[in-house]
C-alpha cells in the first residue's frame, strides 16, 4: 500500500483529500503543520505539501524533506498560482498542482510521480502486455512469452512508462533517452520506435500501445 | 580635503619647481665655475691676464737683461714659458739671424730680411697670437726677442669654461628641461590613468545591473569625485531595493489575495465532490455540473484578473530570450491535446519548421498567450469541436494560426469572461513585439500570432 504524507492546515480540505485518497486505497498521514515531520519521513512513499502553513511554510518543509530523503517525491498542492511560486516550488519539488483541483488530477499526478520514482510495484497492463515496472519485464499475455528488448528499445519504453499518458515530442524523447540534443530531421528515433513497435505491437502498422499523435509526438496511454 | 592633498597643490609645486630649477641651475653653474677656478683645475687661472701687462713686463725684462747671452735669453724664455705654457718665443739677432726659439710652431726663416720683418710686424699687429717685440737691453745691436701668446689666454675664465665645458652645460640645460617635461608628463599621466580607471569602473555593472563602488585611494579632487560616484551608486541601490520591495509587496499582496480566494473555492469543490458521491437526482447532478463549471470559470477569472493587474502595473515578470518557438508550441500542445481530446475535438496540428525558428520571447508569456487562446476555444467554440494549430511562413513574417469552428466572436457563447483573457493576450503580444490578428465569422475564428521578420521590414 502506498503511504502518503500530507500536510495541509485547512481542515475541510485536509479531511476531504485524506478521505478521498484513503477511499482510493492509499494510506494517508495528514499533518496540519510541519511539526513532528521527521518521524514520518522514512516510512512514506510520497509527500503532498500545502504552501501557506502555520510556522514553517511548505517551501521550507519541502527543502528539508529533500535534504533528509532525496528519494521521496514531493507534490506541492497550493492556492498560490503565481509563476514565481511555481518556479520556487519546482526548484525542489517534483510537481506543483494549484487549487482548486480535481481529486482525479491529484491522483493521476501522484501515480506519475510514484512511477517515476519506481515506488509502486504495479504490474501495468497495456493491451496484451503485462509489464513489471520495477524490473521492466514485459510479458506478452497472448503467448505468455517474455519480450526481450535491446538497450535503446528498453530505455525508450521505460521513458514512455515513466511518462505514462503524457504526450512526448520527438525532441523530448530523443533527449530523454539518448541524452543529446535532437537535430531536426534526425531519423534515429523513428527507426527505434519502428523496431520497438515490431516487438510489442500486435500489428505494427496499426500501433495500439505507442500511439502517434499527429503533429506533436507519441504517447503510451494506460 | 586639505589644500596640500589637492591636485592643484601638486601642480603648483611642479610649476614652482620648474621656475626654481632655472635659478638653481644658474647657481649650480656659478658654483661649478667657482669650484674649477678655485681648485685651478687644468689651465684655468683666477687671474685675468691683460695684454698691456704682458707687453710691459716683456719690454721691461728684455730691457733689464743684464748681459745678453744665449744662456740668459734661454733662461728668460724658460721663466716666461713657466708662466705662459702656450706662449712661443724666439730671438732674432741684429743681422737678422734666427737664434734661440722656444715652442715655435710656425715656419720662420733662418734669416730675417727687413721686408720679412716688416711683413711679420704688419701681420701680427692686432692679430692672433698676441705678439710683443722688444729689443734686448738698451742697445738695438743685440737684436730683438719676440713673444707670441695665443689670444685665448687673455680670455676671461668663464669664456674658457664655456669653450671647454659648453657641451656639458648645454646637455645639462636640455636634461633639466627634459626632467621638467617628464615630471609634468608623469603628473598628467597619473591623472589621466585615474580618470580612465574611474571611467572603466563606472562602466562595470554588478549582477543587479548597477555600477559597483570604487575603492577610493587618494583624497584629492578625483578622490572626491569617486566619493560622489560611490554615494550615487549607494543611493541608486537603495532606490532599486525600495522599488523591488514595493514590487515584492504588490506581488505578495496579489498572490495572497489569489490564495485567499482560491482556498474557499477549493472548499466548495470539496463539498460538491462529496455531494457527487451521494445518490442524486438528475436535477441534482445537473446542478453539480453547473457548480463544477462555475468553479473552473472562477478559478480562471481569478488567475486572469491577477495577471491583468500585474501586467497593467508592469509588474509581471518579463524575461525574454531566444527560444525555438516551434518546439515550444509543440511541447505546450502536449498538455492541451488531452483536454481537447476529452472534449471530443478534431485536432489538426501542422507545425512546419520556420527558416528562422528562434523568437525572442518570454516562454512563460508565450505559454500564457496560448493558454488563454486555447481556453477561449474550449469555452466559446466548443460547439465547433475543431481546433487547428498551424504555421505560416512568408517573406515578411512567420506566424502561428489557431483556428476553431465555433460560432465566432460576435455570437458570444454563454460563458463570459473572454474579454480579460484576450486583453492579457493583447498586452503580452505587444509586450513581446509580436503582432496578432483575429478573423472571426459565424463559421469560426482564426487567431494569428505573427513574428515580423525585421530584415524584411528593413528591406521594404
Amino acid at each position: 500500500m502506498i503511504r502518503i504524507l500530507y500536510i495541509e492546515d485547512e481542515k475541510e480540505i485536509g479531511q476531504w483529500v485524506s478521505k478521498d485518497l484513503t477511499e482510493r486505497g492509499y494510506e494517508v498521514t495528514w499533518l496540519e503543520s510541519g511539526d513532528g515531520l521527521e518521524q514520518h519521513l522514512s516510512s512514506k512513499d510520497i509527500a503532498i505539501l500545502d504552501v501557506m502553513l502555520p510556522g514553517l511554510d511548505g517551501f521550507s518543509i519541502g527543502k528539508r524533506i529533500k535534504r533528509a530523503n532525496k528519494e521521496l517525491p514531493i507534490l506541492m498542492l497550493s492556492a498560490r498560482t503565481a509563476v514565481e511560486d511555481k518556479i520556487e516550488g519546482l526548484n525542489f519539488a517534483d510537481d506543483y498542482l494549484t487549487k482548486p483541483f480535481h481529486p482525479d488530477e491529484l491522483v493521476a499526478r501522484l501515480e506519475v510521480l510514484l512511477r517515476r520514482y519506481q515506488k509502486s510495484d504495479d504490474v501495468l497492463e497495456l493491451q496484451h502486455l503485462k509489464m513489471y515496472t520495477k524490473d521492466m519485464r514485459i510479458i506478452n499475455t497472448l503467448t505468455e512469452e517474455e519480450i526481450l528488448l535491446t538497450g535503446k528499445q528498453f530505455y525508450l519504453l521505460q521513458y514512455f512508462i515513466r511518462h505514462l499518458n503524457q504526450i512526448l515530442t520527438k525532441e523530448q524523447l530523443y533527449e530523454g533517452v539518448w541524452g543529446e540534443s535532437y537535430i531536426e530531421g534526425d531519423k534515429t528515433l523513428m527507426v527505434h520506435i519502428r523496431y520497438l513497435r515490431e516487438k510489442i505491437e500486435i500489428n505494427p502498422a496499426k500501433p495500439m500501445i505507442i500511439e502517434t499523435i499527429r503533429g506533436i509526438g507519441y504517447r503510451v496511454k494506460l | 580635503m586639505k589644500f596640500f592633498q589637492s591636485l592643484l597643490a601638486k601642480y603648483m609645486l611642479i610649476i614652482l619647481l620648474a621656475l626654481s630649477i632655472v635659478q638653481i641651475s644658474y647657481m649650480g653653474t656659478a658654483m661649478f665655475v667657482l669650484g674649477i677656478t678655485k681648485t685651478g683645475v687644468g689651465e684655468f687661472s683666477s687671474e685675468v691676464l691683460l695684454e698691456s701687462e704682458i707687453e710691459e713686463q716683456w719690454h721691461a725684462q728684455s730691457k733689464n737683461l743684464p748681459n745678453v747671452s744665449n744662456d740668459a735669453i734661454t733662461q728668460l724664455f724658460q721663466r716666461w714659458q713657466e708662466q705662459l705654457p702656450t706662449a712661443s718665443m724666439f730671438w732674432v739677432s741684429e743681422d737678422g739671424t734666427l737664434l734661440t726659439t722656444v715652442n715655435v710652431q710656425e715656419d720662420l726663416p733662418a734669416k730675417w730680411t727687413p721686408a720679412f720683418t716688416t711683413k711679420f710686424i704688419k701681420q701680427r699687429y692686432g692679430g692672433d697670437p698676441f705678439t710683443v717685440i722688444a729689443f734686448l737691453g738698451d742697445d738695438v745691436s743685440n737684436g730683438f726677442i719676440v713673444l707670441e701668446v695665443p689670444r685665448n689666454v687673455f680670455n676671461p675664465p668663464l669664456i674658457n669654461i664655456y669653450e671647454n665645458y659648453g657641451n656639458f652645460l648645454f646637455l645639462g640645460v636640455i636634461a633639466i628641461i627634459l626632467f621638467f617635461i617628464v615630471v609634468s608628463l608623469l603628473f598628467f599621466k597619473g591623472i589621466r590613468k585615474r580618470l580612465l580607471h574611474l571611467q572603466d569602473a563606472m562602466e562595470i555593472r554588478d549582477v543587479d545591473g548597477l555600477p559597483i563602488e570604487i575603492n577610493v585611494k587618494k583624497k584629492d579632487e578625483i578622490g572626491q569625485l569617486e566619493h560622489s560616484f560611490n554615494r550615487m551608486v549607494c543611493e541608486l541601490r537603495e532606490s532599486k531595493q525600495r522599488q523591488q520591495k514595493e514590487e515584492q509587496l504588490r506581488r505578495e499582496l496579489i498572490a495572497n489575495l489569489s490564495h485567499d480566494l482560491r482556498t474557499p473555492l477549493t472548499k466548495v469543490r470539496a463539498q460538491s465532490y462529496s455531494i457527487s458521491k451521494e445518490a442524486l437526482s438528475e436535477e441534482g447532478k445537473q446542478a453539480l455540473r453547473a457548480m463544477e463549471t462555475s468553479i473552473v470559470n472562477i478559478d480562471a477569472l481569478i488567475e486572469n484578473l491577477m495577471s491583468y493587474t500585474l501586467l497593467m502595473a508592469s509588474k509581471y515578470k518579463f524575461e525574454p530570450k531566444d527560444i525555438n518557438v516551434i518546439r515550444f508550441v509543440r511541447e505546450h500542445l502536449t498538455t492541451w491535446y488531452p483536454v481537447f481530446e476529452r472534449e471530443g475535438f478534431t485536432i489538426d496540428i501542422e507545425l512546419q519548421a520556420f527558416e528562422h525558428h528562434e523568437w525572442c520571447v518570454d516562454p512563460i508569456w508565450l505559454g500564457r498567450i496560448l493558454d488563454n487562446v486555447f481556453q477561449n476555444v474550449l469555452r466559446h467554440a466548443n460547439s465547433g469541436k475543431y481546433i487547428g494549430v498551424k504555421t505560416e511562413s512568408t517573406a515578411s513574417y512567420t506566424a502561428f494560426i489557431i483556428e476553431d469552428h465555433g460560432n465566432g466572436m460576435k455570437n458570444e457563447s454563454n460563458a463570459k469572461g473572454a474579454g480579460i483573457g484576450l486583453s492579457i493576450v493583447d498586452v503580452m503580444v505587444k509586450g513581446m513585439h509580436l503582432e496578432w490578428d483575429i478573423c472571426s465569422d459565424p463559421s469560426g475564428t482564426k487567431i494569428i500570432i505573427k513574428h515580423v521578420n525585421q530584415s524584411a521590414m528593413l528591406g521594404q
